[in-house]
């Protein structure tokens, strides 16, 4: 037997998790037991055939880890979506400022502000840099045309930004509902924790009852060696239920961690998709508003190409992709400022919980191997005492 | 209810859905061949613009208040649609999971409307913003002449729907440059951007204006323009809040005919109505009798200035093409009077289609 009660080395010095149940729950883990007399001993033994009510599927080192890896695959699966999010968001940007940069260059050399040849040298140079048109002069090509190419680019990729709402609405309703399970999981493992306490109190008082029957008998009598084989019953079943009260009192707390990270990543991701149904809204309202002046200016430019007012319509589509750029602009900040720091926080939570299994893995060692040793001594004390 | 931005007509809610029924049912009625844009793109563009609302993607119908059908931007949002779909549909879960997940929460909802509607986007022929071809329809290498048919769908500045077709013939030379070019072998013809480019910014004008515009090229022969052109559309939507829709039809006809319409026929309609009129005009040297049918657009002839009349004259001596101009309607039975009365005005004799 160990030298010190089980009772006392699991509640005490190694598990840390019984510590951290609330005082509230230790009150309502009081037992009495119906104590009901057996044969050979007055103490009730029925504790030691009765059911533990676990919910679930019962628990160990190993299938609390398989547990935890899938939940965190969810979450893990979230986190790649935002990963390609944020590498989409980067090639619209690419492409978005691409297409900038000709709209205001061609705004620029409208204004004559760019010029140095004079407007039409410059429109030409402008022009080569709208796809299909390099090398073309201003009069082989409409500028009412070119500005219906240019309202399609600018509508198509407001639209592209937009379509990350969806994605991200979904993520988002998808880690609600993993938090719901997530919920649900760390009831049924405080309730299991509970039930696993108030087993270990019974068996608590068991062992204190039969050590206290076992004084009043005589050593080495049968009845005190039937006493001492209840004992080493209640011994092997506190050991169980006592890696139960561990183990639940783990899950509990890494489940309970695993919600607040998940409901982070939830956050993050409402933030960000409200942030593009914003911008990207603008945007198309913009560009909704302004195609019948983009039209009129383009056909007016064709007729006698109407610089000023050309312009102001190539504005009003610089205006609306100026939005969408300055959203997927802010986003790769966000992106930045959150995504990272959440994955950051997320490799901590992996390294805790690998510690505390390793921790949890090396304290059950050091028990097990404290029991083998308590066995293989008190062997060997028979043994000695036998040869002599 | 007034204008949202510069000609431009918002229809919401309960509007839409009529207007784009009659519009797609008055398409098919009009009975319009291969001088107009292809009805069967602009219906398929209808059809998906009322998917799109219906599955509640746009909350607003966009139309050109000038002549009352969709606008650029009501056309280039199903285009894009169009494009962005496949990638969209990748990205979305099965249709079936959105159907279970349906009412679990409403992002599954909307994203079950939107698959249904990319998915039915997909593959269809949409009615472009632009779009253009060059064919050759005979080629004589030993003469260096080629014959070509130049096809344009515009959605105009003016805001009609149009199509453009240029049969013209061209004759090489060392010295000169070609306006539409041969391949290798032949026997595909692509034209020159500044020829495309005056086609295009040419379209606006009618088919007499466009025959003298490209036959003064010189090599360049044409032998008939034909202007096929949908629009202007008036149309008349009862509705609950009392909401009036504002026209700015720009056809003095048009517009007063349907001013005094409206003031004596629209309290006592109870039903959508809609007056739907397409133009065909022609300049070829085959057309027998130079007349125009269109009770809105009178033959060049009769409304130049005495001043003009004589270069005019010179330039029909040097061309000698003639011009027919026609307009046809198709008409709700409580706009029918008014077609009648447009024609009785002009003294012309025009098909009204009724529009059920």
């Amino acid at each position: 037997m160990p030298a010190l009660p089980l009772s006392m080395r699991l509640l005490g010095h190694r598990d840390r998790w019984l510590f951290s149940a609330p005082k509230n729950r230790r009150k309502s883990l009081e037992f009495v037991s119906p104590f009901a007399p057996m044969s050979g001993s007055k103490v009730n033994l029925d504790v030691l055939n009765r059911d533990v009510a676990y919910s679930g599927e019962g628990i160990s080192v190993k299938s609390l880890e398989t547990d935890i890896r899938s939940e965190r695959e969810v979450q893990d699966s979230k986190v790649g979506e935002l990963k390609q999010l944020r590498d989409r968001n980067v090639n619209i940007q690419t492409a978005m400022a691409d297409e900038l940069k000709k709209l205001r260059k061609f705004s620029d050399y409208l204004n004559g502000t760019a010029t140095k040849g004079g407007v039409w040298s410059g429109i030409k140079e402008v022009l080569s840099y709208i796809p299909g048109l390099s090398g073309l002069v201003l009069s082989q090509r409409s500028i009412e045309e070119l500005l219906k190419q240019q309202y399609h680019v600018s509508a198509r990729r407001v639209k592209d930004a937009a379509e990350y709402v969806d994605t991200l609405k979904q993520s988002e309703q998808e880690l609600y509902e993993e938090i719901n399970r997530i919920n649900e999981k760390i009831v049924e493992m405080a309730r299991n924790e509970r039930e696993a306490l108030n087993y270990v109190l019974e068996l608590e008082k068991l062992q204190e009852q039969l050590k206290q029957e076992e004084q009043t008998l005589e050593a080495g009598s049968v009845e005190a060696r039937d006493i001492q084989a209840q004992q080493d019953k209640v011994y092997a079943k506190l050991s169980e239920h006592s890696t139960n009260v561990q183990l639940y009192g783990s899950a509990e707390e890494r489940y309970a961690m695993l919600k607040d990270n998940t409901r982070k990543l939830a956050e993050t991701i409402r933030n960000l998709g409200q942030d593009i149904q914003q911008y990207t809204t603008a945007a198309s309202i913009k560009l909704d508003m302004a195609s019948a002046q983009i039209q009129a200016i383009g056909r007016a430019a064709d007729a006698s190409v109407v610089m000023l007012e050309m312009k102001k319509s190539l504005d009003v589509m610089t205006e609306s992709m100026n939005v969408t750029t300055q959203f997927v602009s802010d986003t790769q900040v966000f992106f930045r400022s959150n995504l990272d720091t959440l994955l950051k926080e997320l490799d901590t939570f992996d390294e805790t919980t690998s510690q505390m299994l390793d921790e949890n893995l090396k304290k059950s060692k050091e028990i097990e191997d404290a029991r083998i040793a308590a066995a293989i001594q008190k062997a060997k004390a028979e043994q000695n005492e036998a040869a002599s | 209810m007034g204008l949202v931005t510069l000609h431009t007509q918002a229809l919401r809610a309960s509007a839409v859905d009529p207007y784009l029924k009659l519009l797609h049912r008055g398409l098919r009625a009009a009975r319009l061949n291969n001088a107009f844009p292809d009805r069967r793109r602009l219906q398929a563009s209808l059809d998906a613009l009322r998917r799109a609302m219906d599955h509640g993607l746009y909350e607003e119908l966009y139309l050109d208040s000038r002549t009352g059908l969709p606008n650029m931007a009501t056309l280039t949002r199903v285009l894009t649609d169009q494009e962005i779909a496949p990638e969209s549909l990748k990205k979305m879960p099965s249709r079936e999971e959105l159907v279970a997940r349906e009412h679990q929460a409403e992002v599954f909802a909307q994203l079950l409307q939107k698959y249904d509607y990319y998915t039915y986007v997909g593959d269809k022929a949409l009615a472009p913003v632009d779009t253009h071809r060059t064919l050759l329809r005979r080629h004589i290498p030993e003469k260096g002449e080629a014959a070509f048919r130049i096809e344009m769908t515009k959605l105009d500045g003016s805001g009609v729907y149009m199509h453009l077709v240029i049969e013209l013939s061209q004759v090489s030379s060392l010295w000169r440059r070609a306006m539409i070019d041969l391949d290798e072998d032949g026997e595909t013809a692509a034209a020159d951007e500044a020829f495309r480019t005056l086609v295009y910014r040419c379209a606006h004008l009618d088919a007499e204006t466009i025959f003298v515009r490209l036959h003064g090229i010189e090599g360049v022969h044409v032998e008939r323009v034909t202007r096929g052109v949908i629009g202007p559309v008036i149309f008349w939507l009862p509705t609950t809040d009392g909401t009036r829709y504002t026209m700015e039809l720009t056809d003095p006809r048009l517009a007063q005919g349907f001013a005094v319409w409206r003031g004596a026929a629209s309290g006592k309609l109870q039903s959508p109505q809609m007056l739907l009129t397409c133009a065909s005009d022609f300049a070829a040297i085959d057309v027998r009798e130079e007349r125009s049918n269109d009770p809105l657009s009178p033959l060049l002839s009769t409304t130049l200035q005495d001043s003009e009349r004589p270069r005019y004259q010179d330039i029909r001596t040097r061309y000698p093409f003639r011009v027919f101009k026609d307009r046809k309607f198709v008409a709700t039975k409580g706009l029918k009077p008014l077609a009648k009365e447009i024609m009785q005005a002009a003294g012309t004799r025009n098909l009204v289609y009724d529009l059920r």
